[in-house]
Formats: C-alpha cells, structure tokens, sequence
C-alpha cells in the first residue's frame, strides 16, 4: 500500500513539475523570438563577455591554457550560483498563489526555479565550447567523467544553498538585502578565476574548505587535463552539501506550516 | 467525510498572536452543504483555506476522506500574468486531465470569448468568478470550496452555477462562504455561524440566518 502511494505520489510530482517548468519558461521568456533559449542567454553572454575582456588584459594564455576557455569554464559556474540564489529568494511568496492546488509542493518551486538555471547553464556551457572549439580555443574535453563530476558537486551544493536560503528568506527581509553581497564577496572563493595550484601554498588548505573549489577544480581538470594541476577534496562539498540538505528540507517543512497565503 | 478536529489557527500580530478560532470541530458529510456565515475577519476565509489545505492550522488537523476542490475565491489558484488558456493548460496539466476537453467547457462555461486570450490580471471580479468556476468544474470534485466569489455574478451566471451544482453534480457536498442570505438559502442546507473565535453548527438555515443577522 506504502509502495503504491509512493508511486502514485511520484506520478503527481512529476506531473507538477513539469507544469510548472513550463508555466515559469512562458511567464519568463515568453513565446516570442527565440523563447525559452534565453535562458541560456545570460551565463553566456557573460562567460563570453567577461572572456574577452580577459583576453585583452592579460594576453590569450595563462599558466600554459587558454585564458577565454578558462574564464568561460569559471563563469558558467558562478552565474549558476548566483542566479539560483537570486531565484530562491522569496520564492514561496511569490509563487504563493499556486499553493491553492494542493498537489503542489514548496519544494517544487525550489527545484523548478534551480533545474532551469542548470539547463540554461549547460546549455550555455556547450555552446560556448564549441564555438570556441571551432576557433581553437577550447580543448577537447581530456576526462568528461571529471567534468560531469564536478558539474554534479557544484550544482549539489548550489540546489543545498537555495534549500536553506529560500525558507530564511520568508523569515528576514534582512537576508534579501545581504545577498547580493555576499556572493559578490564570495566571488573569490568560487574559483572563477583562479586554480588552486596557483595561489601561495599557506592558502592552498585554506581555499579547500570552499565547497565551491574542489567541485570547480574537477571541472578544469575535466577540460584541460594535465595541463593544469588541479587539487580536490571531494569531501568538503560532499559533506557540506548533505548537512545544508538536511537543515533545508527542515526549515521548508517548518515554514509550510506558518507560511500566510493570499 | 471531511473533518476538523480541534482546529486553532492563530497568526502573528506585532509581538503577540492574533487567534482566528480555537478548537474548532465540523463536518462535513457527502452531499452536505454547508454556509458558513460570520462577520467580516470572523474566519471564513481562514476556514476554507486550511480546509482546502492552502494553510496549516496552527493546531488540530483536518482529514479529508473525498476530493476537495481548491478554494474557489478571486485571487488564488490563478496566475494574474497568464492568460485565461494558460490557466486552463496548467490546471489540465497539473490534474492530469485533457487540455481540449476543458478549453471546451472553460469556453462554453465563462463565455469570456476572446478575453481568455488576455492575461487574467485585466480581468474584471465577475470574469474572474466565470474563470474560477469554469475550471473547478472541468475537474470532479466531490466537495466544492466556494469563498464569496459567486456574490459578484450577474443573474445568468448564478443560474449556471446552480444547474451545474444542483441538477448535474446534486450528491457532491458544497461549502459555502458568503454574506447574502439569498445564496445561504438556495445553496445551503446547514451552516456554521464562526463568532469570536467560535462555531456552531445549525441544520437549520433559517435560524443560522437569524443569529448571524443578530451578532
């Protein structure tokens, strides 16, 4: 009886989610033009944007790689990160509306907000690769099981940080306004723009305990292989991740119960 | 069966709490119809809401042993940026049901022409009502939650709700929330009177209506 409501349960999530996916791709980007390809739009135009400025300032290569590869490989990343973070804010509020079905659940809002920023970003990732590709500026991918890996713990701990910061948003106004600087402040902990290998060695340690790192440093070992020396320790994200997992899911179940809906 | 059992809701009002109602009990049997009447904050809308499972009581629980629409009122359920057909695709998807069948009935229900093509934000009270009853209908439902908005129809679209509440879906069981003794009469034949935080249940509508005009 437990496995068939299970199973019944699954069959309306995922009916939900897709509803929802598509209601957030219209109400976003509509169906004119180019439609719900925009969501690939941002990452790429900054990945892009910013490669070339970098191109400019610091000449095509540093530490022996090509440095427009290297920065669209950073910043796919990190516009990820901050989109979704963006996006969980307040998401229970604003979506407050479709809580009057009662098959819809918070955490979807969550997921569906997240999952798109993913397609957007890998979208975004592929495309720009190739195109760099093409101009023999991006590598053929040397390990794509460590790409895909790292990609995987990065989007992890980003969906376990919008887990917790969407309910405490509902519970400060405060957390609203800090955010966006935060994670400018954050930037440097992202690995944007620097492998670890690169730093003085008394940092080395130091910047592991960042979830982001080690996650980052898979993905530039994944295209650029022993060209860059990469240092990882899947354990801090790992760990990190499922401890904001737990806290999230939590705190969504409390402020269900208190959450006032129009 | 729908029941309440022991039903608090409170919500947070500056420093302290703001009760609603306290120990609340009803039920509501297949094919019953019930009014609730009550001044304006008395809980009406609170009720139908954690009722429909929009909200969580602070305490107590609600257990619903048949289908229970979702609170038919002017603003939930419907997103204001989306059209009226985008509405009836979500609501299609999201019960499972067949997009063209209820764009039919949505069509020949609200009569909104054209206007379901505009986003429902641009929408008047009563095309809002026409939307929300016309989509609640395309899905079968043996309770309906219905909070004020038949108020604001015009006289056709009241005699379309009661044949399509009355002579086609006569055994579904019916909550009603509303100020005028005109609809409690035609609809209704119980109703809960909630006074400060209170309620009490009559089979009587008549003398529902009575203590109601007394508060």
């Amino acid at each position: 009886m437990t496995v068939s409501r299970l199973a019944s349960g699954w069959r309306i999530q995922r009916r939900v989610i897709s509803a929802l996916m598509i209601r957030e791709l219209v109400t976003r980007f509509g169906r004119e033009n180019i439609g719900f390809l925009w969501m690939m739009a941002e990452p790429l135009l900054f990945a892009s944007l910013v490669g070339i400025m970098w191109r400019y300032m610091h000449g095509p290569e540093e530490h022996g790689v090509s440095i427009t590869a290297f920065i669209a490989t950073g910043y796919i990343p990190l516009t990820l990160f901050r989109q979704s973070v963006t996006r969980a804010t307040k998401i229970f509020s604003v979506n407050g509306s479709l809580l009057y079905h009662r098959q819809v659940k918070i955490l979807d809002f969550i997921f569906v907000r997240f999952f798109i920023e993913v397609i957007g970003a890998m979208m975004a990732f592929v495309f720009i690769a190739m195109i760099l590709g093409v101009l023999n500026e991006f590598p053929v991918p040397a390990n794509i099981g460590a790409l895909i890996g790292g990609w995987f713990l990065y989007c992890m701990f980003v969906f376990s940080l919008c887990l917790v910061l969407a309910p405490l948003s509902e519970l400060s106004d405060v957390l609203e306004k800090l955010m966006p600087v935060t994670v400018y402040i954050s930037i440097p902990f992202c690995g944007t723009f620097t492998m670890v290998s690169w730093l003085a060695p008394q940092f080395q340690q130091f910047m592991l305990y960042s979830p982001f790192i080690s996650p980052m440093e898979l993905i530039r070992y994944g295209v650029f292989g022993d060209r860059v020396h990469a240092i990882w320790d899947v354990t801090v994200p790992i760990s990190v991740t499922m401890v904001l997992m737990v806290i999230g899911l939590t705190l969504c179940r409390r402020i269900r119960r208190r959450l006032v809906v129009e | 069966m729908i029941s309440c059992e022991q039903l608090s809701k409170s919500y947070p009002m500056g420093h302290g709490q703001k009760r609603v109602f306290t120990n609340l009990n009803l039920q509501v049997a297949p094919g019953q119809r019930v009014g609730l009447l009550g001044r304006n904050g008395a809980g009406k809308t609170t009720l139908i809401k954690l009722i429909g499972g929009v909200e969580m009581p602070t305490s107590g629980r609600v257990r619903r042993e048949m289908s229970v629409s979702w609170p038919l009122g002017f603003g939930g359920g419907f997103q204001g940026s989306l059209t009226g057909y985008d509405n009836a695709r979500f609501i299609a998807r999201i019960y499972g049901n067949e997009y063209d069948q209820i764009r039919e009935f949505v069509e020949e229900f609200s009569e909104l022409g054209s206007q379901l093509k505009m986003p429902v934000k641009t929408y008047s009270s009563g095309m809002r009502a026409r939307l929300a009853f016309a989509l609640s209908l395309t899905i079968e439902f043996a309770c309906y939650l219905i909070d004020e908005v038949i108020m604001v129809g015009d006289a056709d679209f009241h005699r379309k709700c009661h044949y399509e509440l009355f002579e086609k879906r006569g055994d579904r069981a019916l909550i009603l929330a509303s100020h005028s003794p005109d609809l409690i009469r035609a609809f209704c034949d119980s109703a809960l009177v909630l006074h400060q935080g209170q309620g009490m249940m009559y089979s009587d509508v008549n003398e529902a209506l009575e203590v109601y005009s007394a508060l």
